[in-house]
């Protein structure tokens, strides 16, 4: 064995490890989300007027913020407004961009032009901007941060499921399948769908962390869901007032966040990894002898 | 002719899209429901007779598309209106604030994009582990720590535990925290454009030519990539607002994010508006000239 | 490693044939002087795999060694060792040797090998679009190849830019020195590779398949021109190809690699009359095979499709881009049982047509009757009843199977889709055509991916034979194959047609694969038909002069 293949073989190794920690902190985090009405004894609003601002206690454990409120109980609950909020941004993304889009392009090419022009135009706007924009409209709550999140995300599903779905009509097999009557019910559903899911998954995994960062976003800028409801962004923006006095009210919901990220962006990239069809895969073995390049693509991906 | 062509269109569809913005921002602000009478009727007490003389004399009585055309006229001329809170003209606000925003959106740009091809062509040049294990880490960290968490570190380290710099007010962080970011959105797709351009036919000819390793980079590899950097920049620049808008709140910075923040929560519509319109039409603007210097440059998208 | 009982695939020394007679044509020069390439003991892995196993040749000065093999024996390896460019992960053994002008090649050390690129050897690819930089004019990557020789002054440098345009024959160079390379024609562009490469006045020139991409009657100037180069530079070069035709219009001697290893070697007319290897056999029994097409089949029965004046535009890439015509006024009809071949060169329209006859795209004028029926009738929506009597079957085998369906899956598509036979008895339909092209009923559950090209090329035709079809269009079948595997598929088609009676359109840019399968001849040029008739007409009496280059292209002089 060549030392470049031990190399590899222990960078290999030392993936597996970095995967199962990611998986660890998302199972955890999703667990104390659903848990929270169990785990804690108290309600993420109520007061210990006798400890603000006050470090960590057997009775507070992550200590309490500036109205003396449990650090911990609205981490928990916290977790729920953003993973609930975040997967539903998501959620909403996918059926914009993915089915909405999907449904326009096998519609014909005017319903293709009309809703890319719509989302060309959305495209334009970036999250934040959209956010402000569709709160100012709507008013502050849970409901237009979603939609907001859904808006904002859907033209990055969108384009990929476009390109994706250009990639895949173009096939022989697609012509094929056609020369046999096949309609374009029949392509899609039985060609195009499938090939599309590992893009669709891979774009999910991509998808759903920017949703949280953004849902943390708006409502650390107080544009989120209402101030009785916790969530990390707005846990953050409390804090930041008394950084000096309480910093660990500030880094437990901020280290939280950067947690989950971490971890999901982790998960996603091994899922990406595995779904999405590499170049050395696409890449046609008998086209592998044509150009050096190629056979280098190949050899690559055969050892990998 | 037929090399400005596409140019002219990237710039028509540009002012198409910027109209489309403008359109749909306005009217989204304007069904926002409780416009700045109720809030003022509510805060001041005004009674029902006042507000309604208050809504006469802000043009709000008016069929809503002439209010538009009426709004989009003066705004072309610079003139976004009063803010109804500060009763100052809402251009010499974001005049003012301006400058703060365009000082923290620029330094990070640039720090950004210098910081993200700098690693990139180094990593792809110098086939070191170490490298390319930063544009991995670099890229992580962009996705996975916001910039808002980011800034809460830096000020509980750089300010709080070492004490080196004032945390209110001070630009040099969240430049750097912004500018981290832009370089790890970025980095990892220039090292791998880069990395597939080294691969290109064409550069196995150069190196077929017998061309030193450092020409081959800068005359036949980096123009392949000039594009994709260009193309990157652009979103570099659509990214940068969210980062900009929550520094300004977390580090006090008084520029059109805090301005146009400040507008949502006191419903200042005219405020609110122009803040918005003007942050987006100037992405327009930049996604647009970046399109069309991409087509310019790029023989290979016209074809 | 090898040993006796494989005598077939034991390496052969090359190199013996300096103690060979000399090839027919000698070039005035000597071959027993010091060779100008020595190789010795070449084996290249990629990682535990070899690539190509101890091949030793040599090349002596103003000769041309032709290298022949098909994808996979290892002859661009081969290119890519001597030149010092091999692809990353690709190592040589340390045993191999490379001699230039009797010097040994510093081949470990990438550093020291690129003073001899550019300079002693240079190399020509295969496809000249991608392998020219873009961004730079034509005659600005001439010159950087003279500023690389070390020609400091640009005005000479500008001279002799335009000298080595004028050598390659390019006409005007003046203007196309400032062409990028997207704005020239293939073949322009490889005249361009072709200078740059004789830029460095190079005492070996590699030319790896330089007229693959090209176009038939291109590549005929192409290879007319490097003859003239070498009488004219007195390099020696390195020909790799695939072509046999080619291989010995060119080569001096001829050396013939398979897997990775030098099975054949020896001057043309030796290697043509007395093949030692197996391999070889199967290459030359291709060429004869080519050259003696069966007798034209009587015109006989109906009028099976009957193609109207039609016409045909791509829709514009851009917005208020004007249409760009494919196909205008093209008619023919062809009777039932017989064989229509129909050529031309790349964008002459000829796949577009095999498209609009099997129902998958739709002309802008005109009407296709098959078996009597108006598609314009229909609104050239083909009827299932019509569908199930014209197929197609596309050249690219790997696009033609959708690789996340099992082989079974896949030919079970066309019979579900149009409703033949009872669902039980689909499968035993498919197992039955299987064995008809050639594959056994363990082929149902495997994947696209396990199978090689011409297996995937089996399945295609066989997929289009499941609803027996009385039309069978095949848009370059053969194509993406290596030779020996599209005589197979051509043996097929024509035994398949024997047996089942059907009507086939063969789309094609090879004449002569297109004369052996086809009774009648249609030749496309510019999206429209210029001329048609009986096959051997075509080629003793072309009328066109479309038709005239590709015969003149294809009359390489090969008899064997």
């Amino acid at each position: 064995m060549s030392p470049k293949a031990g190399i590899r073989r222990a960078a290999g190794s030392f993936v597996a490890p970095g995967t199962l920690v990611a998986l660890v902190a998302v199972i955890v985090i999703l667990l104390a989300a659903a848990g929270a009405p169990i785990l804690s004894d108290q309600s993420p609003l109520d007061q210990d007027l006798t400890a603000m601002n006050g470090g960590p206690t057997a009775e507070h454990l992550l200590g309490t913020d500036n109205l003396g409120r449990d650090v911990l109980v609205r981490l928990l609950w916290g977790a729920r407004t953003t993973l609930v909020v975040g997967a539903l941004g998501t959620a909403l993304a996918f059926a914009l961009g993915a089915g909405v889009g999907l449904m326009a392009i096998v519609a014909g090419r005017l319903t293709e032009m009309l809703w890319f022009a719509v989302i060309d135009l959305i495209r334009a706007l970036p999250a934040t901007l959209l956010g402000v924009l569709l709160i100012v409209a709507l008013g502050s709550g849970t409901v237009p941060v979603i939609i907001a999140l859904g808006l904002s995300f859907s033209p990055l599903v969108a384009l990929v499921v476009r390109t994706a779905h250009a990639r895949e009509v173009a096939r022989d097999y697609v012509a094929a399948a056609a020369s046999f009557g096949g309609g374009r019910l029949h392509v899609l559903v039985h060609h195009i769908l499938p090939n599309l899911i590992g893009t669709l998954v891979t774009q999910g995994a991509i998808v759903l962390p920017r949703c949280i960062v953004t849902e943390s976003v708006l409502s650390f800028l107080g544009l989120g869901s209402s101030p009785d409801e916790p969530t990390w962004g707005r846990m953050i923006a409390d804090a930041s007032r008394f950084i000096e006095q309480a910093p660990h009210a500030i880094l437990a919901p901020v280290i939280a966040l950067i947690v989950l990220t971490t971890a999901l962006s982790v998960l996603g990239d091994q899922l990406r990894r595995r779904l999405d069809p590499t170049r050395a895969a696409a890449m046609p073995a008998d086209l592998a002898e044509a150009s050096p390049i190629a056979t280098a693509w190949t050899a690559e991906g055969a050892e990998s | 002719m037929s090399r400005w062509l596409p140019v002219l269109f990237a710039l028509l569809a540009g002012l198409a899209r910027a109209v489309g913005i403008v359109v749909v921002t306005w009217f989204l602000c304007r069904v926002m429901p409780g416009d700045v009478v109720d809030v003022l009727g509510l805060e001041g007490g005004l009674s029902e007779a006042q507000q309604a003389d208050l809504r006469v004399s802000l043009g709000y009585d008016r069929p809503i598309v002439v209010q538009f055309f009426d709004w989009a006229q003066h705004a072309l001329a610079g003139d976004f209106g009063r803010s109804v809170r500060f009763d100052r003209p809402v251009a010499d606000m974001l005049a003012s604030a301006a400058p703060v925003t365009i000082e923290l959106a620029l330094g990070s740009f640039v720090v950004g994009v210098a910081l993200a091809l700098g690693l990139a062509i180094a990593a792809t040049s110098m086939k070191s582990r170490l490298l390319e294990a930063a544009v991995d880490g670099l890229n992580i960290w962009s996705i996975a720590v916001p910039t808002f968490c980011a800034g809460v570190l830096g000020i509980i380290v750089f300010s709080l535990w070492l004490g080196w710099l004032p945390v209110i007010g001070s630009l040099i962080l969240p430049i750097i925290i912004i500018g981290l970011d832009n370089a790890g959105q970025i980095v990892k797709l220039v090292r791998e454009d880069l990395a597939e351009a080294v691969m290109l036919p064409h550069v196995r000819t150069a190196r077929a030519k017998g061309l030193s390793p450092w020409r081959i980079a800068v005359v036949h590899v980096l123009p392949v990539a000039a594009p994709i950097v260009l193309v990157l920049s652009g979103l570099v620049l659509s990214g940068l607002v969210a980062g900009t808008l929550t520094m300004e709140i977390l580090f006090g910075l008084p520029g059109i994010g805090s301005l146009m923040l400040n507008a949502v929560h006191g419903r200042d519509l005219p405020v609110v508006l122009a803040a918005v319109t003007v942050v987006a039409v100037a992405l327009v603007a930049i996604n647009t000239l970046v399109d069309a210097l991409h087509r310019l440059i790029d023989p290979r998208v016209n074809r | 490693m090898s040993t006796s009982t494989d005598l077939p695939d034991m390496p052969v020394r090359a190199a013996v044939s300096r103690h060979a007679p000399p090839g027919e044509d000698a070039a005035g020069s000597d071959p027993f002087a010091c060779p100008i390439l020595e190789v010795r003991d070449l084996t290249i892995r990629a990682g535990t795999r070899e690539l190509v196993r101890d091949v030793t040749f040599s090349i002596g000065a103003g000769r041309t060694l032709a290298l022949i093999g098909q994808s996979g024996s290892g002859k661009s390896m081969t290119a890519a060792a001597i030149m010092g460019l091999l692809p990353p992960g690709v190592s040589l053994s340390a045993g191999a040797g490379i001699q230039l002008d009797g010097r040994r090649l510093p081949i470990h050390d990438d550093r020291a090998m690129r003073a001899f690129r550019g300079s002693a050897l240079a190399m020509v690819f295969q496809d000249p679009m991608s392998c020219l930089n873009p961004f730079m004019t034509v005659g600005a990557q001439i010159d950087e190849a003279l500023w690389r020789r070390g020609m400091a002054d640009a005005a000479r440098r500008r001279e002799r830019t335009l000298d080595l345009m004028q050598a390659v024959e390019l006409p005007s160079p003046e203007v196309l020195r400032r062409r990028l390379p997207h704005e020239l024609s293939g073949g322009q562009q490889q005249r361009i590779m072709l200078a740059m490469g004789l830029a460095a006045e190079p005492r070996l020139l590699i030319a790896d398949e330089p007229t693959s991409a090209l176009d038939a009657s291109v590549q005929a100037e192409i290879l007319t021109l490097l003859e003239r180069l070498q009488s004219k530079f007195r390099m020696a070069i390195l020909f790799i190809t695939h072509d046999l035709a080619a291989a010995r219009r060119l080569g001096h001697e001829i050396m013939v690699m398979r897997h990775g290893r030098v099975v054949d070697f020896g001057a043309p007319a030796t290697i043509f009359s007395t093949p030692r290897h197996e391999h070889t056999r199967a290459l030359i029994s291709v060429r004869r095979m080519l050259e003696q097409p069966p007798p034209p089949r009587a015109r006989a029965g109906e009028t099976v499709v009957d193609v109207q004046g039609i016409n045909f535009d791509y829709p514009p890439r851009r917005f208020l881009d004007r249409p760009f015509p494919a196909l205008s006024e093209v008619s023919f009809s062809l009777t039932a049982g017989r064989s229509l071949g129909v050529i031309g060169e790349s964008g002459s329209g000829k796949s577009t047509l095999a498209a609009i006859i099997a129902g998958l795209k739709r002309p802008v004028a005109g009407d296709v009757r098959l078996f009597g029926t108006s598609m314009a009738g229909h609104d050239f929506a083909m009827p299932r009843a019509l569908r199930r009597r014209v197929q197609i079957v596309f050249q690219n085998p790997h696009g033609a199977l959708n690789p996340r369906h099992t082989i079974a899956t896949a030919m079970r598509e066309p019979l579900d889709l149009l409703r033949i036979g009872t669902r039980r008895d689909r499968l035993d339909r498919v197992v039955e055509t299987l064995n008809r092209v050639g594959l056994d009923a363990d082929f149902l559950a495997r994947y696209p991916h396990a199978l090689s090209g011409g297996q995937r090329q089996r399945v295609a035709i066989g997929r289009a034979l499941l609803s027996e079809p009385d039309l069978l269009v095949c848009d370059e079948v053969v194509s993406a194959l290596d030779a020996t595997v599209g005589a197979e598929i051509l043996h097929l088609l024509r035994r398949l047609q024997m047996e089942r009676g059907f009507a086939l359109v063969f789309v094609g840019h090879d004449l002569e694969v297109v004369r052996w399968i086809a009774d009648e001849i249609a030749v496309m040029a510019d999206g429209r038909l210029v001329e048609q008739g009986p096959a051997d007409r075509i080629l003793s009496a072309p009328g066109s002069a479309a038709a005239r280059s590709l015969v003149q292209a294809c009359l390489k002089p090969v008899r064997c």
